[in-house]
């Protein structure tokens, strides 16, 4: 019996499996033919004689323009996490906490309610308030308060402020499950044995929070550092980031093997930030498992 | 009421049903399978509404054949990735910058056959001119755009875009990406130095042009300009004229020391297998009855001398030899050789 059993295929094993394909299929090929482009002097499917090449990493290295790119895309990511962060914590906490479920609907509808719109609608609209000619600079010049319109566009700023109303409800999401599933009655018992209510959170809830902390910082920081649409158009093309080199060297350059060399460093520094970020909150939280 | 079909059981029904109305749908396309079929590219906006109105199904009902077209820029991309011997384009229509680089990498035939394409015979020398790959079946002029409600008065020089009063309000393009940022870089050289080549002077002209409101394509630049976000920008003369009508406060600049030439470029792939109906396609969008009607809708000017505009049109597009010498071309060949170079230096020229 035990070797016919064996023999079946496993049940899960055959559920797993089409999953598995696709992953294989849509996200190990791409990245893997992304690498092997970013070696290769052409595109071997169309060219006759290609060959392995360091050049498109010695161009990146040897130029201190594409290292100043990869910096302020980073700088970009970091900020428009924290700032979603800092926005998104008290809300996912007062959403997980919320006795009322009719409340609880209403925050959850204001959370999802801007997902329901396009990235691209939602920074245009970012771009009637911010413009020169804009609402909020209109409204300053005719209030007599300014005279010459502010710059809140094409600014780092600027670029913030559009990822960070579009990814809040992606750190919310992620936190009020996290925060909702920590008993509360721990940090009651922190109160009775004398704690304040913010060393009660600082020291209770906090720290069982921090796995929430990192999945929605992690996925922030990772769609902000891959952000096109709100940089380009908030930007106005003045904000360099890696995503739009990457798009100017394929449509206008035709270089396709440095685009995937610069799409292969967005990658390493996802990468590398993700175990960074793991290895910090591990150290801090105590929750070894986490490295 | 299931009883009253007979033998037809509900299964039966709803087969014969499914059937009936995916035979029904898939009908017309059954039915033209066998017609060849013609890839090309071309633009969206008013130009795409028109190919897919008129011009396109006029070719298509004319040689018997199904006309694919694909608007979804950018075109060179997606034909440097496919077969060589089967490109995923038989004509690629794009601007004349574009249409050098894919020459330069063999993806397209660098020039037409006149016996093929027997309107070639016909058409102004700009537009098979060695600055040219393919032919220009179209051209529009690239000047400057201005307001005409913020009193700026009478421009009449490309220099006046450096007037400190535009600060604020000046508009350009992203150089790497944009054609009519690039043939401007060109101009610059030759305002502020030796030539077109003059790099260096373009380079600190441009340096001297800050602050300016870069957009990536001249629909964005036409949509600042009509909301006042620009005042005086970079722009070919279509992107004004074609609001005429609208009472909209702006203008085209024809500045004095000419304007620069936007080709709109068609060329046929090697490697198609379509390439009769590929060089008819180019005679067809020569031929002077489709010239004027694609130049009256979208303000091109037509690279047909034959071509005779009704006077509203006449009297901007450029139209006669005198009119068409003012055109300046680029050499995209030159620039194409140096463009690595020349987008690191306005990456960091432009950047915040």
């Amino acid at each position: 019996m035990s070797s016919a059993a064996a023999q079946r295929p496993n049940g899960l094993a055959l559920f797993i499996l089409p999953g598995a394909l696709l992953f294989a299929l849509f996200f190990f090929l791409p990245i893997g033919l992304m690498a092997l482009m970013s070696i290769l002097t052409g595109n071997p499917v169309v060219a006759p004689k290609v060959a392995f090449t360091t050049r498109h990493y010695a161009r990146m290295i040897g130029d201190p323009f594409y290292l100043e790119v990869i910096w302020t895309t980073i700088r970009i990511g970091l900020v428009t996490t924290l700032v979603a962060l800092a926005i998104g914590y008290p809300l996912a906490h007062w959403m997980a906490r919320i006795k009322s479920r009719a409340g609880h609907a209403l925050l959850l509808m204001a959370v999802l309610a801007p997902m329901l719109t396009g990235i691209v609608v939602r920074t245009f609209a970012w771009m009637t308030l911010l413009s020169d000619r804009g609402v909020i600079n209109q409204t300053l010049i005719s209030l007599g308060l300014i005279s010459q319109p502010l710059k809140l566009m094409y600014t780092e700023t600027g670029i913030v402020v559009g990822l960070v109303h579009i990814y809040v409800p992606f750190m919310v999401l992620t936190l009020t499950g996290v925060i909702g599933r920590i008993d509360e009655r721990l940090e009651q018992a922190a109160e009775n044995l004398g704690a304040s209510p913010l060393r009660a959170f600082l020291e209770v809830t906090l720290p069982l929070s921090l796995p929430g902390i990192l999945a929605g910082s992690l996925l922030v920081f990772a769609l902000a550092i891959s952000a096109y649409v709100t940089p380009i158009l908030l930007g106005g093309f003045q904000i360099m980031t890696l995503p739009i080199l990457i798009y100017q060297q394929i449509s206008a350059n035709f270089n396709v093997g440095f685009a995937a060399a610069l799409g292969i460093v967005l990658l390493m520094i996802s990468l590398l930030l993700v175990v960074a970020y793991n290895r910090a909150l591990g150290l801090v939280s105590g929750q070894h498992d986490l490295q | 009421m299931m009883k009253a079909l007979g033998s037809l059981s509900r299964r039966r029904f709803l087969t014969a049903s499914a059937s009936l109305g995916i035979g029904t749908i898939a009908a017309p396309y059954v039915a033209r399978a066998d017609d060849p079929t013609l890839r090309i590219t071309g633009w969206g906006g008013k130009w795409g509404e028109i190919m897919k109105a008129e011009i396109g199904p006029a070719f298509e009902s004319e040689f018997k054949c199904k006309l694919q077209i694909d608007s979804a820029f950018p075109y060179l991309p997606k034909l440097q990735a496919s077969s060589r011997s089967a490109p995923i384009y038989d004509v690629m229509h794009t601007n004349s910058n574009e249409q050098w680089a894919a020459a330069e990498m063999g993806l397209i035939e660098p020039k037409i056959d006149p016996k093929l394409v027997p309107n070639l015979a016909d058409v102004y020398p700009y537009a098979i001119s060695d600055k040219i790959v393919g032919v220009s079946i179209f051209t529009s002029a690239i000047g400057l755009g201005m307001r005409t409600d913020k009193g700026y008065g009478g421009i009449s020089s490309w220099k006046e875009l450096w007037d400190a009063k535009y600060n604020g309000v000046r508009g350009g393009y992203v150089i790497p990406v944009n054609s009519l940022g690039q043939a401007f870089l060109m101009m610059c050289g030759t305002l502020f130095g030796k030539g077109q080549t003059d790099l260096d002077a373009a380079y600190m002209a441009l340096e001297k042009l800050k602050p300016i409101k870069i957009v990536d394509f001249t629909g964005a630049m036409e949509k600042m300009l009509l909301s006042g976000e620009v005042g005086l920008c970079v722009i070919h003369d279509s992107g004004i004229y074609r609001y005429d009508g609208q009472n909209q406060p702006t203008d085209f600049v024809s500045p004095s020391e000419g304007v620069l030439s936007l080709e709109q470029v068609l060329t046929i792939t090697p490697g198609s297998k379509m390439k009769e109906l590929a060089n008819a396609y180019v005679n067809y969008m020569l031929r002077p009855d489709v010239q004027k009607r694609l130049a009256e809708t979208v303000w091109y000017s037509p690279a047909n001398k034959k071509v005779k505009l009704d006077a509203k049109y006449d009297a901007k597009l450029l139209t006669t030899p005198e009119k068409v010498s003012k055109l300046i071309q680029v050499d995209w060949k030159w620039y194409n050789e140096r463009k690595d170079e020349i987008d690191q230096r306005v990456n960091r020229i432009f950047r915040a």
